[in-house]
This record gives C-alpha cells, structure tokens and sequence, in this order.
C-alpha cells in the first residue's frame, strides 16, 4: 500500500521536480512487482518508511514508536484520504467546469479557481416579503407556475429556451447579457427576457419603456434590448437621455412616453414584475436554460455545457 | 598510534562543516586531498598518453605510470614491478585470471563459501563454458576458514581462489597456511585482497602467493582502479583474454607479436589519472604502520561490538571476538529487512553505513538472511563516531 500511495504522490511531484520523478519511478517498479504477486525489490517500501521513521523520531520516540507499529494502517489511512481529496479535487474542477463555481451550482463557496467569486456575483432584490428570514437558493428558484408570455421572446417552437432575467442598469447583468445573447444565436433558442427593474425609479422606467417598445415597435426591440445593456450605465441611468435614445431608434418618443406613463402599461408591468418574483429570484442575472437557473454570470462555456446536456450530476 | 586528528584533516569531505560519519569503507574508502590533487594534476599539466608518444608531455606520464607500478611492487613487496599489472578493480583481476589461464573441462577450483561475486560468478561462469569442477570449502561454525576441511578438499585440485579478508564479516583467512597447503597440493592459488590490502600488510614474497588482485577505491585510491599480481613466470605463461592497442610490439595483416609482461595484460589506453591516484594513494598509505591501523580499527570494532551485544536480537556475522574481524562489524536482526536501519541512521546523523547482501548473495541466500547492516572503520574513523553511531541505533532499536 505504501508504495502505492508514493507512486501518486511522486508522481504528482515529479511533475515539477526530476528527483521525485526518480522516486516516481521507483515507485512504479515496485506497485508493478507486487500487483504481480512478486517483492517489491528496490527497499523502495523501507526506504519511505525509514525516512519517515527519522524524521519523527528526532521529534518524538513516542511518536515514531507509534508511527513503525501502525505502519500499514497509516498508510491505508492516507491512501482513502487521498483517494477521498482526489476525488473531491475532480468534483470541483468539473463543478467550476460546468457550474462556474467548485462547490457545485450558484454556490458562494470559495473555489481557488475562482477566488473572487466572480462566477455567482449578483445584484441582490430587495424582498419585503420574507424580510431577508428566509435564504433564498437556486434550488426554490424555478419557472413553474409563472407566465412569461408577456414578456418579449424570439426564435420560437426551437427544442431549447432561455430565459434572461435581468436588469439593464445591473453590472453583471450586463456581464451576462452577450454571452446569452451569443449562445441563443447559436443554438437558434427559444429566447424570453425579462428586465426586472432592481434599481427602484429609473429600472423602473426602462421596464415601462421596455414593455411598450416590444408592444409598438416588435422588429426593433431586439437591437434597442441589445444597445440598452450595451451604452454606458450611467447615461441609461439618467433619465434626461431617454429621449435621445428612443429617438435615436426612430421611435415615436412622445407615443412612447405616453405609453410608459399610461396606467395600462404600469398595471401590465407591475403583473410582469408580479410573475417574477413568483420565480423566487434573488438577484440579477438570473438565466434559465431549458428551465435550470443559474444565477450570476457564469463563463460562456457553462451555458454551452448546460445547453449541450453536458451536465452530469 | 595513529593521530586521527591529523588524518582527517587530508580528507576534505572530513574537514568541512558538514561531515558525515563514513562507516563505509569496506565498499569504498574515502580519498586523501592528495590523491585527487595528483589525478588533476596530470589533468591539467600533463594530459597525455602513457608509453607511445615521445615528447615532454607524453615523457612526464609515462613515467608517473612507470613510478606508480614501481611503487605498487614495493607496498606488496613484489620481485619486480613487471609482476603488477594495472586493471579497473579486483573483478577485472580475477576475470583476467579465469579467462587467460589454461583451465580446462575437469580442473578442480577451490573457492571459499563466502566469496564476493567477484571470485564467484567467473569460476561458475569457467564451470558452465568449461567444464571446471567448481566447490566450496565450507567455512566453521564462526564463519572463520576450516583448514582441516580445506587440506582434505585441496587434494586434486588445480587452483585456488579465495578471499584474504571477508568483505561480509572482516574475518582474514590465513592466507599462508592456505598457500602452503595448496603448493604442497600441486595447486596454484589467487588470493582475492580487495578487503585486506589497506588493512595490512601484504607481503607477496612472505606469503609466496601466486596470483592476487585488489582494487584502488578500498585503499585511498581513485575508483576504476586496480592491481592484479602474478608471479612473472606465471603471468608469461597466461594467455590475455583482451588484446588489441598497446598489447602488441607490432602486428601484420595476418600476424602478431605480443609485448611482454605486464603490458600484453594491458590492452588499449589506460586510466592513466586514476593510475597516478593510486601512486599516490600508496604513498599516502605508506607512511603509516598497518599494525596502527589495525589497533586503531580494533578499538572501535570492540566498542561498537561490545555495544550491539547489549541487543539480544542483533546477531553479528562472524566470529565473536572483534580482534578476528578487522573494521568490519556486519549484523542483522532474524526477519527484519535491515535497510530501513540504514536511511534512519542517514537521515538522523548523517551516518553512512551499507545494508544489503553486501556482493556476497550467495551466503545470504544459504542461511535464509534477508540482509544486514554493515559498520566498516577505516584510519579516519573516530570512537566520538561510533559513540554517535551507538547512540542513535539505540534510539532506532527503541521503536522498531
């Protein structure tokens, strides 16, 4: 077992240094003698042993007594946790692989690959229901029971949907937004977006203009949504440059105002915002692919994975 | 009585910062500052061929190599230094002597049970291509030589080879004894003096010997190196097994004629800076008296000896007293893979000891030994050492 547990060990090592290597390879001859029933014969196994033994013992007889009588469970014991931390290794390399995160879906944990967890970031919501009692988690996060035939979709009857739930004035949002926009193109997917206004009165207003240009003007929609998360932030966040943009479309800015402000509209869009929060979202971006969520803005290749059915587990 | 002190300080590796405990001589002595300081020497000023090429250069080797075969033929008190001829180590002496002498299918060749495989494997080899008939005189109970058993298995027999001084457990054999018995016999005999030439003294007059090899690396001297010694009668009679450049005084598209003693033996260009290493490494040997040396190795054998027999479970190979085994103190524990006693011992306190078979597998693999740990003294060894080497192989011996 011993030389076994150095044969990876080593192994590993001597990715980096030729003197482990040599170990390494010692280690080799002797796994490949005893898994044929033959001695290991270069004192590979005593000569780990003893190392170990004299470093021990210059701290502590009692230590190195020990260590020579348990031997063998020790090493037993360092085999399955290395086995055990190997495997835990290779769960999070293929968690960060498909979920953008080690620790598996939308999960905040550290990940040394991602230590800044960049991957799960989001715009938080404010939630005056639950008044922050309740965590909410990607796991009561979900498409069922809500209506989202009001909001504005393309490519439709395709075998994949994705669904946007975002916020133009929202960082990661933003972030998020080219890749979806990218993966739909490419798989020609069914694609529902829905701006969750998470900044109070001027998210606000972009969703009123947002519900009555998808309403009035459907074949441009798609290019104002695209520039929206586009231009700069902070001059979609100031309302005095609404006009410039709407024109800038060739929309009818006053027919457009006038829609926005129309209680109709905000009776349509505060049944819109009504149906997204049924969705248990707690914070933008959040993407649904063929109805898993996943909330924060992932790699591009995490919504390639999940589009693909590459996910596993 | 040796000045130990003195002695340490012309070895570098023994007057730096770190030293090590060298208990490692019987496999390989360490070198004198001199010794290297000759082979750089011919390195840096001399580099040239030994004996063809004429000029000043070439002039200065020759005769360094002339000094050194001279100087040879003195320590082992040879009649003349065409007798002493120049090879790699003992194995390559030995292979000269099975492979150039005129054995053929049913000669008798007596070896002892405890040969290195250097006088082992070329007489088994002899056997398997020629038909020698090859046995072993068993040795006592002690591992000491059985003479009795010997003068009646010497009877018949065509040659003997044995070792001088056993590599596995320091015990000599009585090498005059042995020849006497053999000459009267009708045998010739080689004596294997790999262990015992830096011990003492080798007289090849006093013990009217007829063959004898030994290596450089044992003695002070550069590895690579050695001598084998023939009576100049016999070493004209041998017919060398390697021939080729320097062997010959001239040669034809269809013919030859060999040089004479020892150069025939000599074939192709020799390690001519590791021959000056071992001129000088005999010098260096040459000033001390061997009887020093072994009261030296003695004292610390019968310390570290009378330090092991406190532990029941460590048996010494050989004969109990320390005075019969020379620096050697060779011991195994029954079922205990000794090499982990080696890198503890290493790793603790920078001792350096061998574990293993020791080239004598043979012997092991008779008395069901797996292997042993073997503590070898030489001139620049310390009892402060073997107080070191005592100390933390009791420790070991406490958790294992």
């Amino acid at each position: 077992m011993p030389c076994i547990v150095a044969l990876i060990v080593f192994g590993i090592m001597g990715i980096f240094s030729a003197s482990q290597r040599a170990l390494a390879l010692e280690a080799l001859d002797c796994v490949f003698r005893r898994v044929t029933f033959r001695a290991c014969n270069t004192g590979f196994t005593e000569k780990v042993k003893g190392k170990l033994l004299a470093k021990v013992l210059k701290r502590s007889t009692f230590l190195a007594k020990v260590l020579n009588k348990y031997y063998e469970i020790f090493s037993w014991i360092f085999f399955i946790l290395m086995v055990g931390s190997t495997i835990w290794v290779l769960r999070g390399v293929y968690n960060f692989y498909v979920f953008g995160s080690c620790n598996g879906l939308n999960s905040t944990g550290f990940c040394a690959f991602d230590p800044n967890g960049e991957n799960n970031k989001v715009t938080p919501l404010g939630d005056g229901e639950t008044c922050g009692i309740t965590q909410k988690t990607e796991k009561t996060v979900t498409l069922k029971n809500v209506d989202l035939s009001s909001f504005p979709v393309k490519n439709v009857g395709s075998k994949n949907t994705v669904v946007f739930i975002g916020c133009y004035a929202c960082d990661y949002s933003r972030k998020a937004y080219p890749d979806i926009l990218k993966l739909v193109e490419k798989k020609n997917a069914d694609f529902i977006f829905a701006h969750y206004p998470a900044k109070g009165d001027v998210t606000n207003k972009l969703a009123d203009v947002g519900y009555c240009v998808n309403r009035d003007y459907k074949d441009k929609f798609w290019d104002w949504n695209s520039y929206l998360f586009e231009i700069d932030k902070n001059y979609i966040l100031d309302p005095k440059n609404l006009d410039t943009m709407l024109t800038k479309f060739n929309f009818d800015v006053k027919k457009v105002e006038e829609c926005a402000n129309s209680p109709e509209t905000k009776t349509a869009v505060d049944a819109q915002v009504k149906e997204l929060n049924k969705t248990n979202i707690y914070g933008t971006p959040t993407i649904f692919i063929n109805e898993k969520a996943f909330v924060g803005p992932k790699p591009y290749r995490v919504y390639r994975s999940a589009i693909n059915k590459f996910i596993f587990f | 009585m040796l000045n130990t002190n003195k002695i340490r300080s012309d070895f570098k590796l023994l007057s730096g910062e770190k030293k090590p405990v060298y208990f490692d001589s019987a496999c390989m002595s360490l070198k004198p500052n001199t010794v290297v300081e000759a082979m750089n020497e011919y390195y840096f000023s001399y580099p040239a061929c030994a004996g063809r090429s004429s000029h000043k250069l070439g002039d200065k080797a020759t005769k360094k190599v002339k000094e050194t075969r001279e100087l040879i033929a003195n320590f082992i008190n040879a009649k003349s230094e065409k007798e002493i001829i120049f090879t790699r180590n003992t194995t390559e002496g030995i292979n000269l002597l099975a492979n150039s002498f005129s054995f053929k299918n049913g000669d008798v060749v007596l070896i002892t049970d405890k040969e290195h495989n250097s006088n082992l494997v070329p007489w088994l080899r002899l056997r398997d291509k020629l038909g020698i008939v090859l046995k072993k005189i068993p040795s006592n109970d002690d591992n000491t030589f059985n003479l009795e058993k010997f003068s009646e298995l010497v009877k018949g027999a065509k040659f003997v080879s044995v070792v001088h001084t056993s590599n596995l457990d320091g015990a000599t054999n009585p090498a005059k004894e042995i020849i006497e018995l053999a000459h009267k016999a009708g045998a010739l005999v080689h004596l294997d003096c790999a262990q015992s030439i830096a011990h003492q003294k080798i007289d090849v007059r006093k013990l009217n010997v007829d063959f004898l090899s030994f290596s450089g690396h044992k003695m002070c001297g550069p590895t690579g190196t050695g001598v084998f010694y023939g009576r100049q009668r016999l070493l004209e009679e041998l017919s060398p097994f390697l021939v080729g450049g320097d062997t010959v005084l001239f040669s034809t598209y269809d013919s030859y004629e060999m040089l004479p003693v020892p150069e025939k033996f000599e074939a192709g260009l020799q390690d001519y800076a590791g021959i000056i290493g071992l001129g000088e490494a005999v010098k260096y040997l040459s000033q001390f008296d061997f009887e020093d040396i072994r009261a030296h190795e003695f004292e610390i054998n019968k310390y570290v000896t009378e330090s092991l027999e406190k532990f029941p479970q460590i048996k010494i190979i050989g004969p109990k007293d320390p005075t019969l085994r020379s620096g050697i103190v060779n011991f195994y524990i029954e079922n205990t893979d000794m090499h982990k006693f080696a890198i503890m011992l290493d790793e603790m306190q920078g001792i350096a000891i061998r574990t293993g078979q020791h080239c004598v597998h043979s012997w092991f693999h008779a008395k069901k030994i797996y292997n042993s740990l073997r503590v070898s003294v030489y001139i620049y060894n310390t009892m402060d050492e073997a107080k070191i080497f005592v100390e933390t192989l009791t420790k070991i011996l406490k958790i294992i």
